[in-house]
């Protein structure tokens, strides 16, 4: 792979809490290179960290060392909240939609806080759930009346209102049944593979990790395949 | 924009909490209206009343200088005193003229009286059986009577103010009482020496001059004194004139009795006043005395009334701006997770802020023209029944004083005079319009005052809340 292809750079990354005794780290000395058109799973036992590299590669917080380069820019020098609503888009476990909205609002919203002024939103909203596989009748149902499966759609619908360069996605199919997991897992793999975009998946799923081109692992702190 | 959108929403799905927030920030709207409408409604009043009093300034004797040279020297300084008060220089109409020449007096009158004897009356007296001799109204008088000038209506106090009233006046007296040999005689007077309207009388002045005067009203004292065994009224030979027929009795030989009252423009300007008389000739055994005492006095219960609405006010603020703080902060607690999920999806913190305090603002401005219109409906009638007597009190005053001068005085029964605690009849307009412009515009300062306070709970948690912490909290 070209170096010009790497999205997202961790180098030598460590991150601690300000309480934290000394020598005590929460994510300690990471390095990985994350490139455009590739599926990415960060695995690990609970506490190896993964939660603190997906706060830090989403811009949720900041690496107390090391540095994280997103297409040739340091996040340090970077506005977060402008990076997590027009570079990236992030998924979760248990989807963190808005709850009194309906399927087209949750999109729609994440397409207001981008600065999208255009008034075919609610058009671009349906089309975006019937790439993730929904229906568009669905979109002024409110999210709560739809299952898990078709709210991380929802969620992924949402991510993509944007058309971010990179997805993160912590424990995306972790709710989900077998069926409805690989279903969400090939939609991410068209995202990275046919739309050239980014994925990384945060997970501990030895399913997940089959499905993807390459897994991190934070146990050993290195990559594989 | 979406900012707005997302409150907009926020608002319409959380009825019940912000109906709750709503009904507080209305009670709290209309208390405020009704004690800034009484507060401002008092204050006019006040001013109302403070215009409406002439702020007088008269020249009295210095008394208290004069008895700091009390106990010095020889005989406890009596003599040094006596020689003081006898070498007082007195001041004249034309010295009152120059002294009311200053841009601090805004107009002046005068009493001028002097002792009469009758020529063809009798004074009212009457020998007791008690053993006190002749008494007569007025006892110390070595003359029979008092001629009373008066240099116009303003100076006629003691009918301004009820001690006489008018008995029986000729229908065109206050046409020409101020301009010729015109007078109005005590009813007692009159009863005694059988005299009536259009009748004529001589009085020798002290240097044996006569003069005749036409009666044009009698009148009436009103004041008792039952401490004294008396037949007639202390001012029962008291005959009241204009003040230039006084001028034309005084003389070398005939002293005059004058009694100045300035009308200011700031009580403040009084001590300027006192150095600009002293400049042009005033004795300075001579202080001027003003009536302010008086008339702060007589807006006090309108003052406590001001207070009182003040204080209220403070409180109901306090009150509402704890209990709102609370339901923010509840409010916060509730929404922990869309915070969450909306600082994750890339809301930055300030917008987020400016969301919830668009929402409480939202509410605020809703609850704030409600409560302003209720309190604007409740307030007129509040304010009315405080402060209702105060203005029929001062209604009554100036129907009080057209009596007085006889029921249908100078304008036809339409004398409106300054002075002496009469308001004009404009405090009943303001009353009316006691919720106005200045009153919103509080309100509104109120109202934002009170957003931002019990925002400071959300904004506050905003700042400290990890959106990741919150989601997995969640989850």
């Amino acid at each position: 792979m070209e170096k010009k292809d790497i999205l997202l750079r961790v180098i030598n990354a460590s991150y601690r809490y300000s309480d934290a005794e000394d020598g005590e780290y929460a994510l300690k000395d990471v390095s990985f290179d994350f490139e455009l058109g590739k599926i990415y799973a960060i695995k690990g036992r609970s506490g190896s960290g993964k939660t603190t590299l997906l706060s830090l590669i989403s811009g949720l917080e900041r690496a107390t060392e090391g540095e994280i380069i997103f297409d040739g820019k340091n996040l340090k020098d970077m506005n977060l909240d402008k990076y997590r609503s027009q570079e990236i888009g992030i998924v979760f476990q248990s989807y963190n939609l808005l709850p009194y909205m309906t399927t087209s609002e949750n999109i729609i919203l994440s397409m207001d806080i981008n600065g999208d002024k255009s008034k075919t939103k609610k058009e671009r909203a349906i089309k975006l759930m019937e790439k993730v596989g929904l229906k568009g009748s669905y979109a002024e149902r409110k999210v709560l009346r739809l299952s898990g499966g078709e709210q991380q759609r929802v969620a992924i619908a949402r991510s993509l209102s944007y058309n971010p360069k990179m997805i993160i996605a912590d424990e995306p199919t972790g709710n989900l049944d077998k069926q409805t997991e690989n279903e969400i897992l090939e939609i991410f793999k068209d995202l990275a593979h046919k739309e050239n975009k980014c994925v990384i998946i945060v997970t501990h799923s030895e399913n997940v990790c089959k499905m993807v081109d390459k897994v991190f692992d934070l146990d050993k702190n290195k990559s594989k395949k | 924009m979406y900012i707005l959108k997302n409150a907009w929403i926020s608002i319409t799905r959380n009825k019940g909490r912000n109906i709750l927030i709503g009904i507080i920030i209305l009670i709290i709207a209309m208390a405020a209206t009704i004690t800034l409408a009484i507060k401002n409604t008092a204050s006019d009043l006040i001013d109302s009343y403070m215009n409406a009093y002439n702020k007088e300034v008269t020249i009295g004797f210095n008394r208290e200088g004069m008895m700091k040279d009390f106990n010095i020297g020889e005989n406890g300084g009596r003599d040094s005193v006596k020689e003081k008060f006898n070498n007082i220089q007195t001041y004249t109409i034309s010295d009152i003229e120059s002294f009311a020449d200053s841009k601090y007096v805004a107009s002046y009158y005068y009493t001028y009286s002097v002792n009469m004897n009758g020529s063809n009356i009798e004074k009212a007296e009457m020998e007791d059986n008690l053993g006190f001799g002749k008494r007569g109204g007025n006892l110390e008088n070595q003359s029979d009577f008092t001629l009373m000038g008066y240099s116009s209506l303003d100076a006629m106090s003691e009918f301004i103010n009820g001690t006489y009233t008018m008995e029986d006046v000729s229908d065109n007296a206050w046409d020409i009482a101020f301009d010729g040999n015109y007078v109005f005689i005590n009813s007692e007077l009159a009863s005694y020496n059988n005299l009536k309207l259009n009748d004529k009388i001589t009085l020798i002045s002290t240097d044996n001059k006569t003069f005749e005067y036409q009666i044009i009203g009698i009148f009436k004292e009103n004041e008792e004194d039952s401490q004294e065994i008396k037949m007639f009224s202390g001012s029962a030979n008291t005959i009241i004139t204009n003040s230039s027929n006084i001028s034309k009795i005084v003389n070398d030989n005939v002293k005059g009795n004058l009694n100045p009252t300035f009308i200011v423009n700031s009580y403040s300007d009084v001590s300027k006043l006192q150095d600009e008389f002293y400049d042009k000739g005033l004795d300075e055994n001579y202080i001027l005395e003003t009536n302010e005492e008086v008339a702060s006095s007589s807006v006090s219960s309108v003052k406590n009334v001001n207070s009182f609405a003040t204080t209220f006010l403070v409180i109901t603020l306090i009150i509402g701006g704890v209990v709102l703080f609370v339901i923010n902060m509840i409010n916060i607690r509730e929404r922990k997770y869309e915070i969450g999920v909306l600082r994750t999806i890339g809301v930055s913190k300030l917008k987020l802020t400016m969301q919830f305090v668009s929402e409480l603002m939202i509410v605020a401005i809703v609850a704030l023209l409600l409560g302003a219109t209720l309190g604007a409906i409740t307030s007129k009638g509040v304010s009315n029944s405080l402060l209702a007597s105060e203005i029929k009190n001062s209604d009554n005053q100036s129907e009080e004083i057209n009596k007085n001068f006889g029921g249908h005085g100078p304008g036809d029964g339409k004398l409106m005079m300054k002075g002496r605690g009469v308001p004009t009849i404009q405090a009943y307009s303001k009353i009316n319009a006691v919720v106005d412009l200045v009153v919103i515009l509080e309100l509104l300062g109120i109202g934002l005052i009170l957003v931002i306070v019990s925002s400071i709970a959300s904004m506050i948690s905003i700042q400290r809340f990890s959106p990741l912490t919150i989601l997995k909290e969640r989850s």
